[in-house]
């Protein structure tokens, strides 16, 4: 155990760095491999589709890992946002963290329900996972800055982005806003607190959001660094 | 000696003491705005074996005055959802059902409850608290002694008994609030000291002095209150043995008393068993056998004490101590949720909107994850919607 993990530490990562030497790691699996479909509807929406399911039907599938579940309470989005959550690998805490974080959503959410006359009841919306993906989707950029020199001089040009890093933008913006309180707060309210505000468009990462677009469209000049 | 003091007793006792018996009285036809999961009757002394895994709310002002001394997820509960409701469930029925068929004029009963961890005890003694209140007993409820011992805030060498040592903060605080629970009691039944207490050269507590004027003199001096709890229970003792008024003693995390150590230090910073602490011996007192009119409604947790963890039974976390100083006593076990219980109390969840979409499958998982464990299932519906 202890060879592994000396191993894990030291040598892997080095030889992963290194690609001088046109070394390189591969999975152990090899591509023709399939990746597993393990959500239950995914199925069933398979069985429906013949055609795709034909093409499937022969090839060799991965192990699920260990993270993936059938259950309805798993969710691909929130299994991210753990993840960025989580440091020195601490998963526990990291679901804590957000478990206390959808609670707290949930319970703000819950007063607010109560303290508003009844015929506007209906308007709020109670679910933490609702709230947390209009969060994550209104803190989503368009466009960030690159570093790029042109004759001797950097410019800070925008650029377009893929889904992917703007999805992991938004959602790092989040946690390091609510993690610049300091320790005087729990992780957990502050996280509570900037998500519910993200969803209603308001807020200090929307504000950053909106900072680093308008640095994008007062660089608009430099736009054409990208391919020149 | 023990029998003729025990035969004059019952004789006094005889007299005033009535026994209540059970009136199967009709029951009113249920209202249809009322949900299934919910009883709309709010006195517990009425639910009997048909309101079994329903919901029953306990009023805002009984509410009020218990919350400052409910466990946190409760307190927390309660907030969230706007009210306190209790599933109504076998222990604390059983036990209500025994209380109404007493013969209060032998000496006390006592029961304990006893069960895993986050089974549900403490909350079946909010209802049985409250049958207290209702019925017009003098609740003694001591929330979790484990509080007094774990984190002392102030351990000072008692002025009244040398050899012990006094926790007057936590005391004061128990005296609010058992003047709290107690308002109605006191002002109605009319409880008098019997003898006169001397604190100190100039502050006396004479005889025939109410028993309010008793605890705000705790409340105010501080000092003393240790003693005057003592004194407190010892004239509930001799009052409830009266038939003046009838004593329902509710120790939450009895053990804590019959374990070997805890966390207050003395003089030279050693801890200190529990016999040296001046509250431990008069709560040992009040579940005695010597006095009538009364009942002791007692639960054994393995989280109460240090030294005992290997079994949720009571034998085994009372010790021999406190096996000999309760023998006899009923235990009753507070198992986890029945299927029925489980759908109830989700159910009950929905309606506050703390849960909404949840999947017959979804269910079962929750089942099996939770194992119908009261407080699993409620840590697990936390994140959930």
């Amino acid at each position: 155990m202890f060879i592994g993990r000396k191993f894990n530490s030291l040598i892997l990562s080095s030889l992963r760095c290194n690609l001088e030497n046109s070394f390189q790691f591969y999975s152990v699996f090899p591509p023709n491999y399939i990746k597993p479909i393990y959500k239950k509807d995914e199925q069933e929406a398979l069985y429906q589709e013949e055609t795709e399911l034909k093409q499937f039907s022969h090839s060799p599938v991965q192990p699920a890992k260990t993270n993936n579940t059938c259950s309805e309470f798993h969710d691909e989005l929130i299994r991210k946002f753990t993840n960025y959550i989580m440091r020195k690998g601490d998963k526990k805490m990291a679901r804590k963290i957000l478990d206390e974080t959808f609670e707290n959503i949930k319970i703000k959410k819950l007063n607010e329900y109560y303290n508003t006359p009844p015929e506007y009841r209906e308007n709020i919306i109670l679910d933490p996972k609702v709230i947390f993906y209009q969060a994550v989707e209104n803190c989503t950029p368009v466009l960030e800055l690159q570093k790029i020199s042109r004759g001797g001089i950097a410019y800070q040009v925008p650029i377009p982005m893929n889904e992917n890093r703007a999805q992991f933008l938004s959602m790092n913006w989040i946690i390091r806003t609510a993690q610049n309180k300091g320790n005087a707060e729990k992780l957990s309210d502050v996280l509570a607190k900037e998500i519910i505000d993200a969803a209603k468009n308001q807020g200090r990462v929307i504000k950053k959001k909106y900072d680093l677009h308008k640095q994008c469209e007062a660089n608009r000049a430099y736009a054409h660094y990208r391919w020149l | 000696m023990m029998s003729y003091t025990y035969s004059l007793f019952s004789r006094m006792c005889l007299r005033n003491g009535r026994r209540t018996i059970i009136t199967a009285a009709t029951k009113d036809v249920p209202d249809t705005n009322i949900p299934w999961f919910r009883i709309s009757e709010s006195n517990p002394a009425e639910l009997d074996e048909n309101c079994l895994t329903r919901i029953y709310t306990i009023p805002s002002d009984i509410t009020a005055s218990l919350m400052s001394n409910m466990t946190l997820e409760l307190r927390k509960q309660t907030e969230v959802f706007r009210e306190l409701g209790i599933l109504v469930r076998r222990p604390s029925v059983e036990i209500i059902s025994y209380l109404e068929q007493t013969d209060f004029t032998k000496s006390i009963n006592k029961y304990i409850l006893y069960g895993i961890q986050g089974a549900g005890k403490t909350t079946s003694l909010l209802q049985l608290i409250h049958y207290g209140i209702v019925k017009r007993y003098f609740v003694l409820h001591l929330p979790w002694v484990q509080t007094w011992f774990r984190y002392p805030r102030d351990a000072v060498v008692s002025p009244l008994e040398p050899d012990k040592i006094d926790l007057p903060e936590s005391a004061t605080k128990w005296l609010k609030y058992i003047k709290e629970i107690n308002k109605v009691a006191l002002s109605q039944l009319d409880l008098k000291t019997t003898k006169e207490y001397t604190w100190s050269q100039r502050e006396i507590t004479k005889s025939g002095e109410s028993l309010s004027n008793l605890i705000e003199f705790g409340i105010q001096r501080n000092k003393f209150a240790c003693g005057v709890i003592n004194a407190l229970v010892d004239e509930l003792k001799m009052a409830s043995t009266a038939a003046k008024c009838r004593t329902l003693v509710i120790i939450d995390g009895f053990n804590a008393f019959t374990s070997s150590i805890t966390h207050v230090k003395d003089e030279n910073h050693a801890y200190v068993p529990p016999e040296r602490i001046s509250i431990t011996s008069t709560f040992l007192s009040s579940v005695d056998y010597n006095w009538c009119n009364g009942a002791a409604i007692l639960t054994v947790d393995k989280k109460a004490n240090k030294d005992r963890k290997d079994s949720d039974y009571p034998t085994y976390l009372l010790g021999k101590k406190g096996f000999e100083l309760l023998d006899p006593f009923l235990p009753i076990c507070v198992e986890n949720y029945s299927l029925d219980e489980f759908k109830t109390i989700l159910e009950y969840y929905k309606d506050r909107k703390w849960i909404k979409n949840i999947s017959d499958k979804g269910q079962r998982e929750l089942e099996l994850l939770s194992n119908k464990n009261p407080y699993q299932l409620w840590a697990l519906c936390k994140p959930l919607y």
